[in-house]
């Protein structure tokens, strides 16, 4: 043993000197690093209440639980997490997969309490001393669990889309819709907010797994659209959808998942001749008979539902073929009628026959269907266009805008000359001015207000401007007047005045008011006026027992009109006026329409 | 490697030799020839270190897979090379070779496996004792057949208060009570 | 005192002892005993005051972590993993994503290899400066425990600025790491390396050129080379012995290939050898740490991405991934079916083998008031033993 081993650990004692290593602050003065993973913080304006952090959690640490102040509507289910910390770990993997954001950790860790029940609480919502804590773990950027972004659909370029009436949106392809599927996290959200509520995760789940038979099952439970709906849906789902509820890096939300191509999707991949192995078929006859006005998605979606539960249907149609608005209001480059053809043609092999050209009141009336059928069901939808109502709107040149849709449908020649006004801010509107640009014309739109009250479809805006409309926002329309100059009368001078927004009443949206002589006069080719439609009840007698008020029948909640055996849904009486909604009126009265039969009900 | 992969299968018929990185090869082998080969391996080849063994319930195929994982240190300069063997062992009578001669901490991995499999080691020192499972007395715990959660649920009490709520159900009964399923 | 000549082997076999025959006590040491290593336990059979046999006893910290992971989907193992080796969690992050990386074929960028690299090293330092606080505290020197104990505070104030958590940092997340270094943190890591290898040398003086640290651990535990493969013995135990193997050399991950260290090997194979190469190996780490900050690229992604966790499945397969940590092999053995959870996880711990068959046989001969210097000179962990 060397001496050096007695001496050497003596030579430390010259650290008695120095400042030591230990620290001799009080704990309470030491917070938590930056990052730290502490109590959980909840920011519950942007909550959503997915749940997603509960699925992820992997000690079962989060309940959703109902939260008084909130109420549940669109986007947002009124629930928000609540942590047991009896059991969370603080890995915080609920953080990096929050879909809106809202959840993060502060760097608080010193909570003392002599009562264990405390320790589970709902963040955000129960106030707590580090509620909006600057500092704590947050995902950091660039790490995110879920996609932000969407798989890019396939479209034509809008300078070759104009060409032509092709179909604008390609869908996509398995291997999209899969990593699109995949986005999903199935937390149902959406679901209160379509108006069929449809087992949207559900059908979701079956893309992801390449179950497209099951994906199409779960589409025909509650809409028999599948095709049409999953190109021209209005797609309220993906304005609920909890993944569009957050906010990338650069501080744009993030996108939804995109649940009407992922129902195109299915849709499109099953053949027709295979949609027997994934749909159920008709059950027995029951021998009840029930007669449907109007074989737009409404009517026949209640035909479909009607004739799968054993009911004779037969469906009377004023034009030459079926759709309704889907097929003379849509235009071809949205909805190709092939897709159309094909969802009605599964509809009609169910048994649903279908009489064209019967136009109600005129060649058949209400009276005389309550003889030879059980139930009627009234989906006559709008079909008479409003009035520009301003002088001179009787002009030879100013149009009707369905009018426009439904020849362009026909195949008809349009006429609509090189220069063309299209009046109004809806997705007709819309629809009317790309036709206009397909045949050739350099459109301007005319709208009241500004465009973001424009109640078209924001997409639909977009890809008209995109296509070369011109979009004239708050312009109050004055007057047509008969044009001058060379071809005068193939043509007709609109004017309008421009118009500043004003807030009249605090909480209302605000309302254009003229500006004094701000008046601007064009000269066009044809105004289309797409300013909205009008119910057509004049085959409704004073006898037939139908209660209409403020132009459209009476319903009950199941679509009950005041006759016991008659019921009506679709644009005729629903706000909405949207394929979906007709879909869900006619659904619901094909079931309220079942139990009458059953005598479930009077 | 082909050249091993080879001679272990003349010798003793494995099979289904596969490169996961050029550093680690499985490769299966029957029961019965197991132990030989394991000691071919260690004496002759090279694979001088049991790195561990283990074993997978494949339940529906009515065996658990056993794993044995060799390191030869030397292999390709140093930088060694593990080799995974496999062996099928029938799940309604679960008996094996024990390795406990062959390997000094081989015992233990196979009390750990009667334990935690219901594998037996015939001879093997002390493999009917409890290894860490003290007062078991439910089946052999890591078995696919075993469900935990269910153990757990009908042996211990939830904490009182804790309810969930889905969304989508919820919603509905918020929103749209009416609608029919 | 030389004692190199008086390294005696233990039989291999256990004696056959009359328990009844009133010449011998049975005791047990923990689960406890403060010079136990966490939770687990020896029941001894001494005579007089030497041990005569040996029977490791573990179970006090079984958590069923290979059963539970095999009902939780594959990211979701991912905050479990680390708590199977407490004072190392980084290691079983690094095992398992890199296990799921290799059957799911994905890369991960750059950053991640160095920041998990990074990761690793802190925890290795972090680690040693526990053990070596037990080693000397197992000896009766408690002032080096409080020295180093505080050292490695330091260090987890490192982790938790790095990654928000100070024992378990999950941080090394499968597709990479969860979050790039914060301002100034690398700063933080080169003044803090300053600070302990001030202390590491202090640590030198006091106990390693100590009389009574020398006469206590020269000769005990003697663990012959030819026990290395043998026992599967690994790490510091085995390079100890001579040995030249280290994981990080022989296999290359991360980004060690890209570092300049080179494996320490002892000679003499007892507990002080073993303490001095395991000292040596803080030295090395601390190097390591200032190479990693030295080398590692400021930016770029540091995560890739994956599949949505809640439905990522993994394509069938299996591999066994394995790692230098303080004690040796470490190493997680992943079998997936192919859905989105884990078929079987095998956590491969060395102390296995070093708490359990070497310690039964190391121990028969000691004097008891060595067993737990001779315990923790084989650095072992229970918790990675029963998993």
């Amino acid at each position: 043993m060397d001496i050096k081993d007695f001496i050497a650990p003596f030579a430390v004692w010259k650290r008695a000197f120095e400042k030591p290593f230990t620290v001799n602050k009080p704990i309470d003065e030491r917070p938590g690093a930056p990052r730290y993973r502490g109590f959980h913080i909840n920011d519950s304006a942007r909550c959503v209440g997915c749940g997603t952090c509960e699925a992820i959690c992997m000690n079962k640490a989060i309940d959703l639980v109902p939260v008084d102040a909130l109420k549940p509507d669109g986007g947002d289910s009124g629930l928000r997490p609540r942590v047991d910390y009896g059991r969370c770990c603080w890995c915080a993997l609920c953080v990096d997969i929050c879909p809106s954001g809202s959840l993060g950790m502060s760097n608080e860790y010193l909570w003392v309490d002599r009562d264990p029940e405390v320790f589970r609480y709902t963040p955000g919502v129960e106030a707590k001393p580090w509620d909006g804590a600057e500092l704590g773990y947050r995902r950091a950027d660039g790490y995110r669990l879920l996609e932000e972004e969407r798989v890019d659909m396939p479209e034509l370029d809008h300078h070759e889309a104009v060409k032509s009436f092709l179909e604008l949106v390609r869908g996509y392809s398995r291997q999209q819709a899969e990593k699109e599927a995949d986005r999903c996290v199935s937390c149902g959200v959406c679901v209160a907010s379509c108006p069929a509520h449809m087992d949207i995760p559900g059908y979701i789940r079956a893309v992801r797994e390449g179950d497209l038979e099951q994906g199409l099952r779960l589409l025909y439970e509650t809409n028999p659209f599948p095709e049409a709906c999953g190109r021209i849906c209005t797609h309220l789902c993906e304005a609920a959808c909890s993944i569009g509820s957050g906010r990338s890096a650069d501080g744009t939300p993030t996108d939804p998942v995109a649940i009407r191509w992922l129902k195109r999707y299915i849709a499109d991949q099953v053949e027709l001749a295979d949609y027997g192995k994934a749909l159920p078929r008709a059950e027995a006859p029951t021998g009840r008979k029930v007669a449907i006005i109007g074989a737009g998605p409404g009517g026949l979606a209640a035909a479909y539902y009607l004739a799968l539960l054993g009911h004779g249907v037969t469906v009377f149609e004023k034009d030459e073929a079926a759709g309704g608005m889907l097929r003379y209001g849509i235009p071809e480059y949205r909805l190709p009628y092939p897709a159309l053809d094909k969802d009605i043609a599964w509809i009609t092999s169910l048994g649903v026959r279908i009489r064209y050209g019967v136009a109600m009141g005129k060649d058949l009336t209400l009276v005389s269907l309550y003889g030879d059928y059980d139930a009627v069901f009234l989906s006559t939808g709008l079909t008479v266009a409003y009035k520009l109502d301003v002088p001179g709107d009787k002009h030879p040149r100013v149009l009707d805008g369905v009018a426009i849709l439904a020849a362009a449908t026909r195949g008809e020649p349009l006429g609509l000359g090189r220069k063309v006004a299209v009046v109004g801010g809806g997705n007709v509107a819309m629809d009317a001015a790309r036709t206009a640009l397909r045949s050739g014309a350099e459109v301007d739109i005319v709208y009241r207000r500004r465009e973001v009250d424009m109640p078209a479809d924001p997409e639909e805006i977009m890809e008209a401007k995109a296509e070369g409309a011109i979009l004239i926002p708050q312009a109050i329309p004055l007057e047509v007047k008969p044009a001058e100059g060379p071809d005068a009368a193939n043509k007709a001078t609109f004017v309008w005045n421009l118009a500043e927004m004003v807030q009249k009443e605090p909480g209302k949206r605000p309302v254009p008011e003229p500006i004094p002589g701000a008046v601007v006069e064009k000269t066009y080719d044809s105004i289309i006026a797409a300013i909205g439609q009008g119910p057509d009840l004049s085959y409704v007698a004073e006898g037939d027992g139908i209660e209409i008020r403020r132009y459209k029948p009476v319903i009950g909640p199941d679509g009950r009109t005041s006759r016991a055996t008659v019921f009506a849904g679709g644009d005729l009486t629903n706000d909405r006026k949207d394929a979906i909604s007709a879909i869900a009126d006619g659904h619901r009265a094909a079931l309220a329409m079942d139990r009458l039969f059953a005598g479930k009900e009077a | 490697m082909i050249k091993l992969a080879t001679e272990l299968a003349a010798r003793y018929g494995s099979r289904g030799w596969h490169n996961q990185r050029p550093d680690l090869a499985s490769v299966q082998i029957d029961l019965s020839r197991l132990h030989d080969a394991l000691a071919w391996l260690k004496d002759n080849m090279g694979y001088t270190h049991l790195s561990f063994m283990t074993a997978i319930d494949n339940i529906e195929r009515g065996v658990f897979t056993l794993t044995y994982t060799l390191r030869n240190h030397a292999w390709n300069d140093g930088k060694g090379h593990s080799l995974m063997i496999h062996a099928d062992v029938d799940r309604s009578k679960p008996e094996v070779d024990s390795i406990h001669r062959l390997w000094g901490q081989a015992w233990t991995y196979q009390r750990e496996m009667k334990e935690w499999y219901g594998i037996d080691f015939p001879g093997s020192p002390r493999v009917d004792e409890e290894f860490v499972l003290e007062g078991w007395e439910g089946p052999p715990m890591m078995r696919r057949d075993f469900d935990s959660l269910a153990y757990s649920d009908a042996t211990y009490a939830e904490r009182p208060g804790r309810v969930s709520h889905d969304p989508e159900t919820y919603m509905k009964e918020k929103l749209y009570p009416e609608a029919e399923a | 005192m030389k004692k190199q000549a008086q390294h005696i082997v233990p039989p291999a076999e256990r004696a056959n002892l009359d328990l009844d025959s009133g010449k011998y006590l049975v005791m047990w040491q923990g689960p406890n005993h403060p010079g136990i290593t966490g939770n687990m336990s020896l029941r001894l059979v001494i005579e007089g005051d030497t041990v005569v046999d040996c029977e490791t006893h573990v179970g006090y910290l079984h958590r069923g972590f290979e059963k539970l992971m095999e009902r939780r989907l594959w990211m979701q193992n991912f905050p479990l993993v680390c708590r199977i080796a407490v004072p190392e969690p980084d290691f079983n992050e690094y095992c398992y994503a890199a296990a799921l990386e290799e059957l799911a074929g994905i890369q991960i960028p750059d950053k991640a290899v160095w920041l998990r690299t990074l990761s690793l090293e802190m925890i290795r330092l972090a680690s040693f400066l526990m053990w070596i606080g037990g080693q000397a505290g197992a000896f009766g020197h408690g002032t080096i425990g409080q020295w180093t104990v505080t050292m490695r505070d330091y260090v987890l104030d490192l982790f938790e600025e790095l990654t928000g958590g100070r024992i378990y940092h999950m941080f090394i997340i499968p597709g990479g790491v969860r979050g790039d270094v914060p301002p100034g943190f690398l700063k933080h890591v080169l003044e803090t390396m300053d600070i302990i290898q001030k202390n590491l040398d202090d640590v030198e003086l006091v106990m390693f050129h100590n009389v009574v640290y020398k006469m206590r651990a020269q000769g005990l535990g003697y663990i012959p080379p030819d026990w290395i493969d043998h026992y599967g013995i690994t790490g510091p135990n085995a390079r100890a012995a001579g040995v030249t193997r280290d994981l990080r050399k022989d296999l290359g991950y991360l980004a060690y290939p890209r570092l300049d260290f080179q494996p320490i090997t002892g000679t003499v194979s007892d507990a002080y050898e073993r303490s001095r190469l395991r000292l040596a190996e803080m030295y090395q780490s601390i190097d390591l740490i200032r190479q990693i900050v030295a080398n590692m690229p400021s930016d770029g992604p540091f995560r890739e991405k994956l599949p949505n966790p809640l439905y990522w499945k993994i394509p069938a397969g299996e591999t066994y991934v394995a790692a230098e940590c303080t004690r040796g092999e470490y190493g997680f053995y992943v079998v997936s079916d192919g859905s989105d959870k884990p078929r079987r996880v095998a956590v491969r711990g060395p102390s296995y083998t070093h708490a359990v068959s070497v310690m039964e046989r190391l121990v028969r001969g000691v004097n008891i008031a060595d067993v737990a210097g001779l315990m923790v000179s084989l650095h072992t962990y229970p918790p990675e033993v029963e998993r």
